[in-house]
């Protein structure tokens, strides 16, 4: 089980994360919601160990991180928002250089990398460097790369962005089938469809606090309202009618 | 009335579609995409300013050439006037030459419309024929800010040649043939370098394109760095030029020289006949880049939108990894680096840019100082520039925000590896290309003798790659750079110091070796104890220390204790 105790993050003077828990149990998908600039790309950077806390720790199976921070990150994988590659090489040196980053043998790479771009539809464009690659293909393989040394957690950083209606299908059921495979996933997202169908828990998180949290089996239950309908009232989002009309206005010759 | 017109006039001209596009795209020959916005208007600045620079570096030109031509006028007779106006002439047209070939090359990725044009300009209402026309105009003005400072700079050095009491030319003339020649010179050196960079476009598919044009870029500015020690030669040259050797066919600065003598009616028919040579290689250059042009703007489509290559280029090897001997951390940094040194214009370009200045002083060395001292310092000549140009290219970001794998990746274990990679390159290419010039170097200069002054050249190269990674914590390519981090008269006084002190120390242990036998073993096998225990030193200081992924200002700030 990943924990967050008491997470918080400064920049200067801005709180950008304030006393935050936190659970992802084993066999399960957190959904992390949240307005943008309610923290959720700063939790995501703190898990991975991209930037350090200010204050609070995180655990993991009961010990803190900070214990063996090394032997964390080899457990998680992580498929960052924006498709950060290095697009002057192709995806088999992309990914043979994370292969290698992670510590897998040239065997196991030689053996996963070939299958893991067929599977991903890729490998017809191995010869072509990554920046000839669409926004979709390139989040194909960074799920490839984030998947490739089986990880114990995956933290998804708003994972389905660019990619088409099979690519996501796939995914979607992929991403159930590796939770229930014991292991764990912190979804990051803006999109209330994807939480309701794939999270077994949500956390909604606004102005760097968790404002609320539910478990996706008794919201579905219990509440009579969506989802997206929860959200608003919980981050305070107002009505969007009158500057919708605005824009609308502004239009006007 | 008039004034407001013009001002009407003006204001419809710069609102026009064509004239923003073509500011656009003025603008963004000076962004080169790997600097920040701040750095990148630092970088305008600097362009701009170096322009007063040219102006500035004219008039010391101008003011050197006076001696010279004192002394000449005063010997009473033309003929040595005539044979050093020959060659100087040939420096005075060759100088802005060089310069625009550099700048040219400097933006040889924007000289034609691309997919990036066609992505973003496409769906505008902006149609092809301005874009196209607008891209040609930025280019024109472009070339010519940089054309006109040059000749601006050059017209006092031009004027000084031009006086004589012996009247062999009318003055005036001879400045508007200078002008019309070497602008035709400057002109030819920008339409030969973008008829390159368009052959090889309507050539090859976009994956080739990028490989093999960055490598065509990294040679021509290699070529270009090494003509600077050679241009300064040219006025030397008079004399082979008077005495008409066929060699002088293959030097373009003497091509716009026959022409501008053409032009003055002073040409006899050598200097015709290479008058003729430049026009039909300007023209031909010319009908390239048309030809260029009209094909892209009738194919834009699918010139931009090549399919992916579906088999591997002949040039490259299979890249399914094969059973490796080393770390993967090792391998995985090291095909990293040379994957990246051998795609990226920038890192290319930086590391042969600077290794072309040591080969550039080396060919002042070869061809001003006798053969046993050229062969003493040359390798250290080169090995300092070659260390120079591998840090500076490894310390330049690519895709800076992609570096969060290392970030996530980093390990005690795996970075004393992948630094490792980083020394093993930094060695091989520091020592190596050095060994290349040393060997016959050292065995033309002292024959068999040669043996121990050549163990000398390696031990030194594995101290000296100390002292370029000293500080190194970096993966390549993956931390921010700050430039001018420090004064650039400081860091140009620091580093030609440093040079000068290497080579001589360095040149000091060959003599050494060459004076003794014993002496030269000793200097081999000190270095190489000095050598080992520095690397064992800093590979066990790599695995204590974290990789660096900001960069750092060198100082911290000291604030007055007032």
């Amino acid at each position: 089980m990943l924990e967050a105790r008491g997470l918080t993050k400064r920049y200067g003077g801005f709180l950008a994360l304030d006393r935050v828990d936190f659970q992802v149990r084993r066999g399960e998908i957190l959904g992390y919601l949240g307005p943008n600039g309610s923290g959720k790309s700063t939790t995501v950077n703190t898990v991975v160990g991209l930037i350090d806390p200010s204050g609070g720790s995180l655990w993991m199976d009961g010990s803190p991180i900070s214990d063996d921070p090394i032997g964390y990150k080899r457990r998680i994988g992580y498929v960052p928002e924006e498709p950060h590659l290095y697009t002057h090489l192709t995806a088999i040196e992309y990914l043979m250089l994370v292969g290698r980053l992670r510590g897998l043998s040239e065997q196991t790479l030689a053996q996963k990398i070939p299958a893991l771009l067929t599977l991903l539809l890729l490998w017809d464009s191995r010869y072509a460097t990554m920046a000839a690659y669409s926004k979709g293909m390139r989040q194909r393989v960074l799920f490839a790369a984030a998947l490739m040394h089986n990880p114990d957690l995956l933290v998804l950083d708003e994972p389905f962005s660019g990619l088409d209606v099979t690519a996501s299908l796939l995914f979607r059921t992929l991403l159930r089938m590796f939770a229930a495979g014991d292991r764990m996933v912190l979804f990051s997202t803006h999109r209330f469809d994807m939480v309701e169908k794939l999270c077994s828990r949500v956390v909604i998180l606004s102005r760097g606090r968790v404002a609320a949290e539910h478990d996706m089996e008794e919201f579905r239950s219990q509440q009579s309202r969506s989802l997206e309908e929860v959200f608003v009232k919980t981050t305070g989002q107002d009505d969007f009618t009158p500057v919708a009309r605005q824009i609308l206005d502004l239009m006007q010759p | 009335m008039t004034r407001d017109a013009l001002a009407v006039w003006r204001q419809r001209f710069t609102e026009r579609e064509e004239w923003r596009l073509t500011e656009h795209f003025f603008r963004a020959l000076f962004d080169f995409g790997f600097l920040s916005d701040l750095a990148a208007d630092s970088f305008k600045r600097v362009l701009i300013g170096s322009v007063g620079g040219f102006i500035a570096f004219g008039l010391l030109l101008t003011r050197a050439f006076m001696v010279k031509y004192a002394m000449l006028l005063g010997t009473g007779t033309p003929e040595r006037y005539r044979r050093a106006l020959l060659g100087d002439d040939m420096l005075i047209i060759g100088l802005p030459m060089l310069l625009v070939a550099f700048v040219t090359l400097l933006v040889s990725h924007s000289l034609f419309p691309d997919e990036r044009d066609f992505r973003i300009l496409g769906p505008l209402p902006v149609r092809r024929f301005v874009v196209f026309r607008a891209k040609l105009t930025a280019l024109l003005m472009f070339a010519g800010l940089f054309t006109a400072a040059a000749h601006v700079s050059l017209l006092p050095l031009t004027l000084l040649t031009s006086l004589n009491p012996w009247g062999e030319h009318n003055v005036l003339l001879r400045l508007i043939a200078w002008g019309i020649a070497s602008v035709a010179g400057s002109a030819f050196a920008v339409l030969s370098i973008t008829a390159v960079v368009g052959a090889l476009v309507l050539a090859l598919s976009r994956s080739q394109l990028q490989s093999l044009s960055t490598f065509m870029r990294s040679m021509v500015l290699g070529l270009l760095v090494v003509c600077l020690p050679l241009i300064s030669h040219l006025p030397t040259l008079g004399g082979a030029l008077s005495s008409r050797a066929p060699w002088m066919l293959f030097v373009p600065p003497a091509w716009f020289l026959g022409f501008q003598r053409t032009l003055q009616g002073l040409a006899d028919s050598w200097l015709v006949q290479l008058g003729v040579v430049g026009l039909l290689a300007t023209l031909l250059a010319a009908t390239v880049v048309g030809v260029t042009y009209l094909v892209l703007f009738r194919q834009f489509e699918r010139l931009m939108l090549r399919p992916a290559p579906t088999s591997a280029p002949w040039w490259r090897a299979d890249r399914l990894p094969v059973r490796s001997r080393v770390s993967p951390a090792f391998e995985g940094t090291y095909r990293f680096t040379v994957k990246t040194i051998g795609r990226s214009q920038l890192h290319q370009g930086v590391l042969v840019g600077l290794s072309a200045c040591g080969i550039g002083l080396a060919t002042i060395f070869l061809t001003s100082a006798r053969l046993t001292t050229s062969a003493t310092f040359v390798p250290f000549v080169l090995m300092f520039a070659c260390g120079v140009g591998a840090r500076a290219a490894l310390a330049l970001p690519i895709e800076y925000r992609a570096n969060w794998i290392f970030q996530v990746t980093e390990d005690r274990i795996a970075r004393r590896e992948q630094l490792r990679a980083v020394d093993r390159l930094v060695t091989l290419y520091v020592i190596g290309v050095p060994l290349v010039a040393a060997v016959p170097l050292l065995w033309m200069a002292y024959g068999t003798n040669a043996l121990l002054p050549f163990a000398v050249v390696p031990v030194v190269g594995l101290v000296f790659v100390h002292a370029v990674l000293l500080d190194w914590r970096r993966i390549p390519f993956t931390c921010s750079y700050l430039p001018g981090k420090r004064f650039i008269g400081h860091s140009a006084l620091i580093g030609v110091a440093a040079c000068v002190l290497f080579t001589l120390t360095s040149g000091g242990f060959v003599r050494l070796a060459m004076v003794d036998e014993t002496q030269g073993i000793v200097v081999v096998a000190s270095l190489l104890l000095i050598g080992y225990w520095l690397r064992e030193r800093r590979l066990l200081n790599w695995t204590r220390t974290p990789l660096m992924f900001e960069d750092e200002f060198p100082d911290q700030t000291i604030q007055l204790q007032l």
